[in-house]
């Protein structure tokens, strides 16, 4: 998902550049990039909603979901967001919308099944932070700068030589193209990182509004699966076996993946929630 | 282990470490009188039994000191076995502090007979102002203390939450364990 996410918005950049470079005035481009961006930003989750299957549930068919959104939207002061369900055993949950009266918060069958009640209020209270702090607002907008910047960087370069003294007519249209490309892959970058922050926020928020933060842990353990979850199994039958298999450590650290994850690792998540609960409990 | 240990597929169980087991006697002030946790009166040590003729002589006499002991505390000693093929030393009554001195007499008295590496852990039984149980495991291999909140229901289930909470509440009383892949549960107690 991740690398559709970055190719899109190349091609996005790529676009631009080869309209530029193509000829098309400064006032065409800055149009049609104002006309996608606000296509983006009226439709984007309707297309998310739909690209899922996800159908708007009413209170009678999931009450359990409808009570718990409530009482955290009573908590957070915010308008109670429309609700949808997604029809798929993958645990998940999240919120679209660009403000909080437009919201829709999303969870799936998976997470449904898997969560018990206070693991779901902790992850909804996450996506609804997420919706308090408009976190799609300002991923939208923060991306639209980044296109901006790549947009002015090529106009710059292309009409920068212009004005220069030499016959020649400028810098070929492969540089502008480079540019541009190189302009959105450091933005990208750096729009990663500032989703990170966000999802850290996110995190804090959903502590804050149940004031159980060692739910949320126990959610994330869960959805996560695999090797960093407390274990099931009975301490007898695993006493000895595991030293002995693993030469390597199951997790091995990834340092330049991380630049290009939109969440930071489940370990950075749950020593910041478990500083939280310390704090809350006296003990930090 | 090593790194030639792994290279030659030598293999040496940890070794017992037992200093650490004295921090749950003052850790006990902070359960009962903040947190409302009462001890059940037991505490158990659990060990695998090697079915050498002197490992059982050395359980025998230990059992047999452990019970002298007692009889000036009011500790009980019960012996048994679980389906694992382990052996659990239950202590029963006494002061919380009998039963801490209990379960390291035990430990120490399999460390001098040369099997401490055979020790797996210990448990000591707590309830909560809902009468709901919570323990405290001690895991001889690691030096350290983890929560085990078994959900009330006949099936293996877990309380997360609660023993995330019970880390943050203990973290400055008791050394506990950071790596929560090693929070092994220990289902079917008998305390």
């Amino acid at each position: 998902m991740l690398l559709t996410l970055f190719l899109l918005g190349l091609v996005y950049a790529v676009l631009i550049g080869v309209l530029i470079a193509a000829g098309a005035g400064a006032v065409t481009v800055a149009v049609l990039a104002a006309v996608l961006f606000a296509v983006q930003f009226f439709t984007s989750d309707k297309i998310a909603l739909f690209s899922l299957g996800a159908r708007e549930a009413t209170p009678a068919e999931a009450p359990r979901l409808h009570g718990i959104i409530e009482r955290l939207c009573i908590q957070a002061n915010l308008p109670k967001p429309r609700v949808a369900i997604a029809q798929t055993a993958m645990p998940n949950a999240f919120a679209v919308g660009r403000s909080p009266k437009t919201a829709t918060v999303c969870a799936t069958t998976g997470i449904l099944d898997l969560l018990d009640d206070a693991e779901l209020e902790a992850v909804l209270g996450h996506e609804l932070t997420h919706v308090q702090n408009r976190d799609v607002m300002v991923m939208t907008i923060a991306s639209f700068f980044a296109s901006i910047a790549s947009f002015i960087v090529q106009i710059g370069f292309w009409f920068g030589g212009a004005f220069g003294n030499d016959e020649d007519s400028g810098p070929s249209w492969l540089v502008v193209i480079a540019v541009s490309a190189v302009v959105y892959m450091v933005s990208f970058v750096l729009l990663q990182a500032l989703s990170r922050y966000r999802e850290f926020a996110a995190d804090r928020g959903s502590a804050i509004l149940t004031g159980r933060p060692s739910a949320l842990i126990s959610a994330l353990l869960k959805i996560s699966g695999g090797m960093q979850r407390i274990p099931q199994q009975d301490l007898r039958a695993a006493s000895g076996e595991l030293a002995a298999f693993y030469i390597f450590p199951p997790k091995a650290k990834q340092t330049v993946a991380s630049l290009f994850s939109t969440h930071p690792p489940l370990e950075a998540r749950i020593a910041a929630l478990q500083r939280l609960e310390a704090q809350l409990q006296g003990t930090a | 282990m090593g790194f030639l240990d792994v290279l030659t597929g030598k293999r040496k169980l940890a070794g017992p470490a037992p200093d650490r087991l004295f921090a749950m006697s003052t850790a006990y002030v902070k359960l009962e009188t903040e947190l409302e946790m009462t001890s059940r009166g037991a505490a158990a040590i659990v060990f695998q039994p090697l079915p050498t003729a002197d490992f059982e002589s050395i359980v025998r006499d230990m059992e047999e000191v452990v019970r002298a002991t007692g009889k000036d505390s009011g500790t009980a000693v019960d012996s048994s076995d679980d389906q694992f093929g382990f052996r659990w030393l239950v202590l029963r009554g006494g002061d919380f502090d009998d039963l801490v001195v209990g379960i390291n007499a035990v430990s120490g008295a399999l460390e001098a007979g040369g099997y401490g590496d055979r020790v797996l852990c210990a448990v000591f039984a707590f309830q909560d102002s809902n009468k709901r149980p919570v323990y405290w495991i001690y895991n001889y291999k690691r030096g350290a203390f983890y929560p085990f909140v078994p959900a009330p229901g006949a099936q293996q289930q877990r309380d997360n939450e609660r023993e995330l909470r019970c880390q943050a509440q203990m973290r400055t009383e008791l050394p506990v364990e950071q790596d929560l892949e090693r929070w092994f549960p220990l289902w079917g107690i008998p305390i």
